[in-house]
């Protein structure tokens, strides 16, 4: 017999006490929401045109690159991994789709950028994986040699779309962008494999505790090795879309990318300690950071403010995160109870 | 026969023994080895430079050893490191960080190797090295000055928007300061409704100026610190209808700062207004000059600057040859 049948008040009390902080945990899973719509508001009060449809669809037209990298990230951030070498896989497609394969269709070059970026994931997947290396080590090694070979290519110039993919990057399809549309299409697929198909389960399981995922019979470096193929490939598809929106990538083009595409997926609740997150979180981190960024040009704020700002607003989700898991892992925790005797008849 | 004198007859001497040695100071001259040590080759205003430099020298008989840090300050200091005990006659650097390189100064101070800051000065310090440095401010004056009066031929008002560069780097706020000191007198006519900071980052000019074309969309006055982010701005202005020749109806009046070979190219299509020239061959020449007044035991000035100048449709013959742009230019179309 458990003291709460003994003692009814007290377990009301207790019960209350659980739901308080269910409540609380609610709040702190809603507050990127929260964040969000705070940030909306402050900068809809300081910029006239910002509150208009127009302003965010430039949101997620700036945001869809960083987000769709974000979301090959989240892959690798849900087993415990990181993948510093992003930025570079987006200069060595770019360097190599402008330079090399400018004249071919863009059914063509396209593809073959997207192989490349999938080849470096799985250099990468392999160093991990078959050798041992420490993801970090393993993608900041990949980080230097892409941009070497990427600078290399160049000549450090700058290298030039040709007008199909501006006009790629200029077209409109049922009044979106094509770049919402390739956001939207590898949203909804990153989604789809994490929400519903066992590969996504198993690369949730592996970043919760891969030992445990190993002795109950997932492949795991299988896995690993699938996760940094994922996002090599989002990678490239990240730089063939800034691509179409810029014209053009000097020698700085996906320089320190990594950052602001963990951010995104950081402020969207995925942890960096592997098995949480979810790409609709990733997406809205990207979305988040894009918004701040858009809001502080259309309100002329001093520039200097930029970082204070933005760095702020991902110091204040963290800190949420970290709370959040906190509470999480209360509510979480066994409840052990020995019955005082004294309790009893 | 005349007597010598013994004065006489010691300054014949030395003066004979002084034109003696001037084939033996040039030969000296010609053997020298100095170190190139870039931090990055991020723009073709980097890459033009070596080029120069690698030409120049070798014109002079010079070898040149060069080292390129990605942006690390602890690597480019190893790197200064390295060149002492290579024993070379002179280090060229450019750095990160106008701090961080303290201590390579330094270092090549007690190794007795004179020390060329190029276009970046170091902060300031107590030891002794050279600096050359484009005039960014005067430079972006007259460039925004030639803008204002163009302005004001035309009439009306402006709304101005500014692409500043890394707001770490002297010479990018050097520029906003020269483009804020024009505007700040202008304000009847102009209105600052954007400071965009791209930190040196195509995709933040995209996405920054296509930002403010959306809070502003009658933005007519544009200023770029750097002519490196012009693809960028061509892409946004056309995107927003806004990509017209001077002349026609429209016409954002555009001004930009580096002298690149997209920039001559918009001169001479009509889109560009007014581009302030970091005269590069005269940066180089300041540079190499430095090092064989130091190896002649002079002591130039910390800083010397490089004046600059405003190329635009009016001077645009005139002036082009001095424009490192143009020169890549010519390469370019044969």
């Amino acid at each position: 017999m458990t003291r709460s049948t003994l003692h009814p008040a007290g377990a009301r009390a207790r019960k209350a006490g659980a739901d308080g902080v269910r409540a609380q945990l609610l709040l702190l899973e809603l507050s990127p929401l929260i964040l969000f719509a705070i940030v909306v508001v402050l900068f809809g009060l300081a910029a006239d045109r910002f509150l208009t449809l127009a302003t965010l669809n430039n949101v997620v037209i700036q945001a869809a690159h960083i987000a769709i990298i974000a979301i090959g990230m989240t892959f690798v951030l849900l087993t415990a991994g990181i993948d510093l070498s992003v930025g570079a896989i987006m200069y060595v497609v770019v360097a190599i789709v402008t330079l090399y394969l400018g004249d071919l269709p863009l059914a063509v070059s396209f593809p073959i950028g997207l192989l490349v970026g999938l080849l470096i994931g799985c250099i990468n997947g392999f160093f991990i994986v078959v050798v041992r290396v420490a993801p970090f080590i393993t993608t900041l090694a990949t980080l230097f040699i892409g941009r070497g070979v990427a600078l290399f290519m160049t000549d450090t110039a700058m290298v030039f779309a040709n007008d199909d993919v501006l006009t790629l990057g200029q077209t409109d399809w049922l009044g979106l962008r094509s770049s919402i549309w390739v956001f939207g299409v590898v949203f909804v697929v990153a989604f789809v494999v994490l929400r519903s198909t066992p590969f996504g389960r198993q690369v949730y399981a592996v970043g919760q505790d891969p030992a445990a995922a190993a002795k109950a019979g997932l492949k795991v470096p299988l896995i690993l090795f699938g996760v940094y193929a994922i996002s090599g490939v989002c990678a490239a598809l990240g730089g063939l879309v800034s691509l179409t929106q810029v014209a053009a990538a000097s020698s700085t083009f996906g320089f320190q990318k990594e950052f602001p595409v963990i951010a995104a997926a950081v402020l969207g609740g995925t942890s960096l300690f592997g098995g949480r997150g979810t790409v609709v979180g990733t997406a809205f981190g990207a979305l988040l950071i894009q918004t701040v960024e858009t809001g502080l040009v259309m309100s002329n704020t001093d520039p200097y403010a930029y970082p204070l700002v933005i760095a702020g607003i991902i110091f204040l989700a963290v800190l949420v995160d970290a709370q959040r898991t906190r509470i999480a892992a209360r509510l979480n925790r066994r409840k052990i109870r020995i019955d005082d005797p004294q309790d009893r008849g | 026969m005349p007597m010598i004198s013994r004065r006489s007859f010691t300054v014949g001497t030395l003066m004979s023994l002084g034109v003696a040695g001037m084939p033996m100071f040039v030969r000296a001259q010609e053997g020298k080895t100095v170190a190139l040590l870039f931090d990055s080759l991020v723009s073709p205003f980097w890459v033009s430079g070596i080029e120069i430099m690698r030409q120049t020298a070798e014109a002079k008989g010079w070898t040149t050893l060069e080292a390129i840090s990605d942006f690390d300050d602890n690597k480019q200091f190893e790197q200064v490191q390295a060149m002492i005990e290579r024993q070379v006659d002179g280090i060229l650097i450019i750095q990160t960080d106008a701090n961080a390189v303290i201590p390579a100064i330094r270092a090549a101070n007690e190794a007795g190797i004179p020390m060329v800051h190029f276009n970046r000065p170091p902060a300031e310090n107590e030891y002794y090295s050279v600096a050359i440095q484009a005039d960014n401010r005067k430079i972006t004056q007259d460039t925004v000055q030639f803008m204002v009066d163009e302005a004001r031929r035309l009439g009306g008002t402006y709304k101005a928007a500014i692409l500043i560069g890394d707001l770490g780097d002297v010479n990018a706020i050097q520029r906003r300061d020269g483009f804020f000191d024009i505007v700040d007198q202008n304000t009847d006519i102009i209105e600052v409704v954007a400071r965009i900071a791209t930190e040196w980052n195509a995709d933040k000019a995209f996405a920054g100026l296509t930002n403010a074309f959306q809070a502003n969309p009658d933005i007519n006055f544009l200023f770029t610190s750097s002519d490196f982010m012009l693809p960028q701005i061509q892409q946004v202005l056309r995107v927003a209808g806004r990509w017209h020749k001077r002349g026609e109806e429209g016409h954002v009046i555009f001004g930009a700062f580096d002298g690149d070979a997209t920039a001559y190219q918009l001169l001479v299509d009509g889109y560009l207004d007014a581009d302030g020239v970091q005269n590069l061959f005269l940066e180089v020449e300041m540079a190499f000059g430095a090092f064989e007044a130091m190896w002649a035991g002079e002591q130039p000035d910390k800083l010397l600057l490089d004046p600059g100048f405003v190329i635009h449709a009016g001077n645009l013959e005139e002036v082009r040859d001095e424009m490192w742009g143009y020169v890549v230019w010519q390469k370019e179309h044969g």
